[in-house]
């Protein structure tokens, strides 16, 4: 492999190169685009859960000023299904019969001229329903149960024996919410059609999908369709399906023969692009009295819509974070008349965790054990159900540097024996073993004569860091300063990417784009092979190294040239190669390959009196590989650890058990963090390069947020003797 | 710097929406005075001030998050003081001097709190930036900046949902450190 010698490229915490745009406000968001005779759109949705629509009459919404079209199930063209994803089947194509599964459900879409003329005209739809009695609890016994729904059950060794064994035996139900993303980016599509060709602007966290999705459903090539997302306001996987407004906005502009601009508003944020599902979990847990794990079972139940699909394991983790040999985990899905779910931030693992790592710190608790020991002794040096080693996994010093950092010494185990004058004072702590997660990508790399390198992909950045770290990555791979790199993506035309999901994109691009600068060095190698005045005639790419916009024989910088005087001497305006990603096998090369790693530390204060709970310290310790940008891998970290924030003490979507609707969706009710309920935080990143991929790295999105819950909840047990096994923690909880 | 697009067309200034509406949507005649140009619009009654930026002067810093005056995304100023432009009705605004973050800086350069907030990564997906930047330096101006319990405080009408607070707090102190 050729010698990088420009490392300084990458970890040091590079200012953002998209900042400038996006302080100044120029970088532009999906809703941001319009074109010349933009219309406006705006949906109409069902205000029952079940049923059927039996009349709709849309005659005043027609003749309203401004109204352009209203399409419904009625008028609506047959429409195909989207394809299949590597996330699951495409939610149902809208509007191709008369059925009401879920309250808010899109039953219309209504384009005008202006936006306060597409409203308006949207209340006047007039609907007449046959209604049914809607599912709306996941213990409701007429609803189906979907067993094992992705095959992902464990079942080793003999838990029944391993109870048998256990000295304590701890655990309980524990219970998570429906919580909505809620990017704060209204989700927006602006769709153009030229003839067949169509353009259109997504807040999507995969431009690629869109564009299948799209040509699958109405039937055009994928080649006449461009997807563009170079910004997108947040996402936490809400962006990750093509979601029906989407196939409306662009049914609507093909009817009416312009662009047509569809922005979602708040309260269609909770029903239109998925939410995390609740669950209820059972988790039993057996030690000996030394603190060895003798038994784990856990059992998931989490609520999916009528007839969509979501991916949401709950359970497994308890299968794969520790060392016992009797372990059983199993999942269910109730079909219930709910906007569907579908991935937030750190999906299964977000609920999943909150028990298992409740449950240990009872164990904890109950052993007289402290709960960093009781982790490490039972620490897993391999990978639980497949037996072999991790391809990186420094969990131990996430445990051990993330204890040392926060003063975890300092803490009295005994509950409530910390104070701080009137407020309780409690540390928690949680463990985090995050999925791996990695599927293919393509990158193509350019080097221009004037010694500038443009690097691309259909990726997204929606806030992650993309746009910088690959800059970055690229100008070490290539040996160039950063400022001599451009990295663009966000544009469907660009070279396949997989979505910005499942902390999965950093190693696809990353490694997608190493292998797209390694073979543009190959083929400028192969430009001068036999070029008698290169110093580099005849050298392999494992002969070479690459710093300062050079490539020079390694050991000997003198003996290289510029890329610009190999393009200059050969009459070249560039080079381009092309490379591609494929994700390692999960037990290739005999390791298994590793996710994200993490211990969260957490100072809780609780005031007695008043139930008032505040977070006063997070420390996070993080493995998550090769780190290509300190400063964007810390804002991940933060960023998810303020989720995790919400999660355990403000989300809760409310569905009102009568009719099914979302009784708080807005801002105003759905209470997320702000920035008075944010302390500073410190993270620590430890481990090394993941040695299942060349560029090393893991993805850090999703593991910051995974493990606050259990970790607060654990510190308001510890200041206060109270277990709290329901989210949100909230103050009648705590009084 | 990644560059926009440059096939697409920007926000159609003229406005989609200054046409075909019918007689019984009042229209009414505006003069706005945003980053110090004068700008005359006939609009729909109903247009806010946020919509009336972004749709109808191409301005399209400020953002819409929930149109429902409780994310800050839309956060603008009028005559030096922070609004949420998704609550306020354009009309009322004729003879107000607006600044958006578009005004901030004039001729490329970054005003202090914008480069405070790049320096500190005091933002991720960017969207909630635009109204933070704005919340911000009218909060430095209003003189309420002082502690760091009134940061945290007077800045939480902000909301941001990639979690970034901690490094807008940063950058709050160090744009103020620097004067
Ligand atoms: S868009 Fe104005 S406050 Fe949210
Ligand atoms: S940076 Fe994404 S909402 Fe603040």
């Amino acid at each position: 492999m050729t010698t990088l010698e420009a490392a300084r490229a990458v970890g040091p915490g590079l200012d953002r190169v998209d900042a400038p745009m996006k302080v100044t406000g120029k970088a532009h968001y999906p809703n941001d685009f319009g074109y010349p005779g933009l219309v406006h759109a705006a949906l109409v949705h069902s205000t029952v859960a079940a049923g059927r629509i039996r009349g709709i009459d849309t005659s005043a919404a027609e003749t309203a000023p401004g109204v352009q079209a209203v399409i419904t199930h009625l008028t609506a063209p047959r429409l195909e299904p989207g394809p299949m994803t590597l996330l699951g089947a495409s939610p149902p194509t809208p509007f191709q019969d008369d059925r009401i599964l879920h309250h808010g459900q899109h039953i219309a879409i209504v384009v005008a001229s202006s936006p306060e003329q597409a409203r308006h005209a949207a209340s006047l739809v007039r609907v007449d329903y046959e209604r049914s009695e809607p599912l709306l609890d996941v213990h409701d016994p007429r609803a189906t149960v979907v067993e094992n729904p992705w095959g992902l059950d464990s079942d080793r060794g003999d838990v029944d024996a391993g109870f048998a064994a256990a000295d304590v035996v701890v655990g309980g139900t524990f219970t998570t919410p429906d919580n909505t993303n809620n990017p704060l980016g209204l989700m927006s599509t602006v769709a153009s059609w030229n003839g067949d060709s169509l353009t259109v602007h997504d807040s999507t966290q995969w431009p690629h999908n869109v564009r299948a999705t799209l040509a699958a459903v109405f039937k055009v090539p994928e080649s006449g369709i461009r997807v563009l997302a170079p910004y997108v306001g947040g996402g936490f996987g809400a962006g990750l399906r093509v979601w029906p407004h989407v196939i409306l906005t662009v049914l609507a502009a093909r009817q009416v023969g312009k662009p047509v601009k569809l922005v979602l508003t708040r309260p269609e944020m909770f029903t239109s692009v998925g939410h995390r599902p609740d669950s209820v979990q059972q988790i039993r847990i057996g030690a000996t009295r030394a603190g060895d794990l003798t038994a784990i079972t856990h059992e998931g139940l989490s609520s999916v819509a009528m007839e969509d699909d979501d991916y949401e394991p709950v359970s497994l983790c308890s299968a794969v974070s520790y060392a016992c040999p009797n372990v059983r985990t199993q999942d269910r899905q109730v079909r219930l008349n709910i906007p569907c779910p579908g991935s937030m931030r750190g999906p299964a693992e977000g609920q999943g965790n909150f028990a298992l790592e409740s449950a240990l710190d009872e164990l904890a608790h109950e052993l007289g054990m402290d709960p960093v020991e009781l982790r490490l002794r039972n620490y897993c040096e391999e990978h639980p159900l497949l037996g072999l080693p991790w391809s990186s996994k420094a969990l131990r010093d996430c445990y051990l540097q993330g204890a040392e950092r926060f003063g975890w010494s300092r803490r009295d185990p005994r509950p409530g024996s910390m104070r701080d004058g009137r407020w309780l004072v409690g540390y928690g702590m949680a463990g985090v073993s995050y999925p791996h997660y990695q599927v293919p990508c393509q990158a193509r790399a350019s080097l221009h004569r004037d010694g500038s390198a443009d690097v691309r992909s259909a990726a997204t950045d929606i806030g992650t860091g993309t746009y910088t770290i690959m800059t970055q990555l690229s100008a070490e791979q290539l040996g160039l300063d950063v400022s001599r790199v451009h990295f663009d993506l966000g544009d469907s035309d660009m070279p396949y990417a997989p979505q910005a999901g499942g902390s999965g994109l950093t190693s696809a691009l990353g490694n997608a784009v190493g292998a797209a600068c390694r073979n543009l060095i190959r083929e400028f190698l192969d430009v001068v092979k036999d070029d008698a005045d290169s110093p580099l005639r005849g050298a392999a790419p494992d002969e070479v190294s690459v710093s300062g916009g050079r490539i020079h024989r390694t050991g000997a910088p003198d003996q290289g040239e510029s890329y610009t005087d190999i393009l200059t001497r050969h009459g070249l305006e560039e080079l381009s190669a092309d490379g591609r990603s494929t994700p390692p096998q999960p037990d290739g090369g005999g390791m298994a390959t590793a996710g994200a790693f993490g211990a969260k530390f957490v100072e809780v204060r609780v005031d007695p009196d008043l139930g008032l709970l505040r977070v006063a310290r997070v420390v996070s310790a993080i493995d998550g590989g090769r780190i290509l940008n300190e400063k964007t891998a810390t804002s991940q970290i933060v960023g998810g650890t303020v989720g995790g924030i919400g999660q355990a003490m403000f989300e809760e979507t409310a569905t009102d058990p009568g009719t099914g609707r979302i009784a708080n969706a807005t801002f105003g009710d759905y209470l997320v963090a702000v920035n008075a309920d944010v302390p500073d935080m410190e993270v620590i990143f430890v481990g090394g390069p993941d040695r299942a991929t060349p560029i090393g790295t893991k993805g850090v999105g999703e593991v910051g947020l995974v493990g606050v819950a259990a970790a607060v909840a654990n510190a308001v047990h510890h200041a206060t003797g109270r277990r709290i096994r329901s989210l949100p923690i909230t103050i009648d909880q705590l009084l | 710097m990644p560059r926009n697009r440059g096939a697409m067309t920007q926000v159609d200034a003229a406005g989609a929406t200054s046409t075909g509406a019918a007689p019984e949507v009042p229209q009414v005649e505006v003069t706005l005075t945003v980053n110090d140009t004068e700008h005359h619009l006939r609009l729909d009654s109903r247009v806010t001030l946020l919509d009336a930026l972004r749709d109808h002067l191409g301005l399209t810093g400020a953002k819409k998050g929930c149109d429902q005056g409780a994310c800050g995304a839309c956060t603008v100023m009028a005559d030096g003081k922070r609004v949420v432009a998704c609550l306020a009705l354009a009309a009322q605004y004729e003879g107000r001097r607006i600044t958006t973050i578009e005004g901030l800086a004039p001729n490329g350069e970054l005003h202090p709190m914008q480069a405070a907030f790049a320096r500190h990564d005091a933002f991720q997906c960017g969207y909630c930036t635009p109204g933070q930047i704005m919340s911000a330096v009218s909060l430095v101006a209003e003189g309420r900046a002082g502690s760091e319990e009134d940061i945290r405080e007077f800045m939480s009408g902000n909301l941001c949902r990639c979690g970034a607070y901690p490094n807008i707090r940063a950058a709050i102190r160090d744009a103020l450190a620097e004067g």
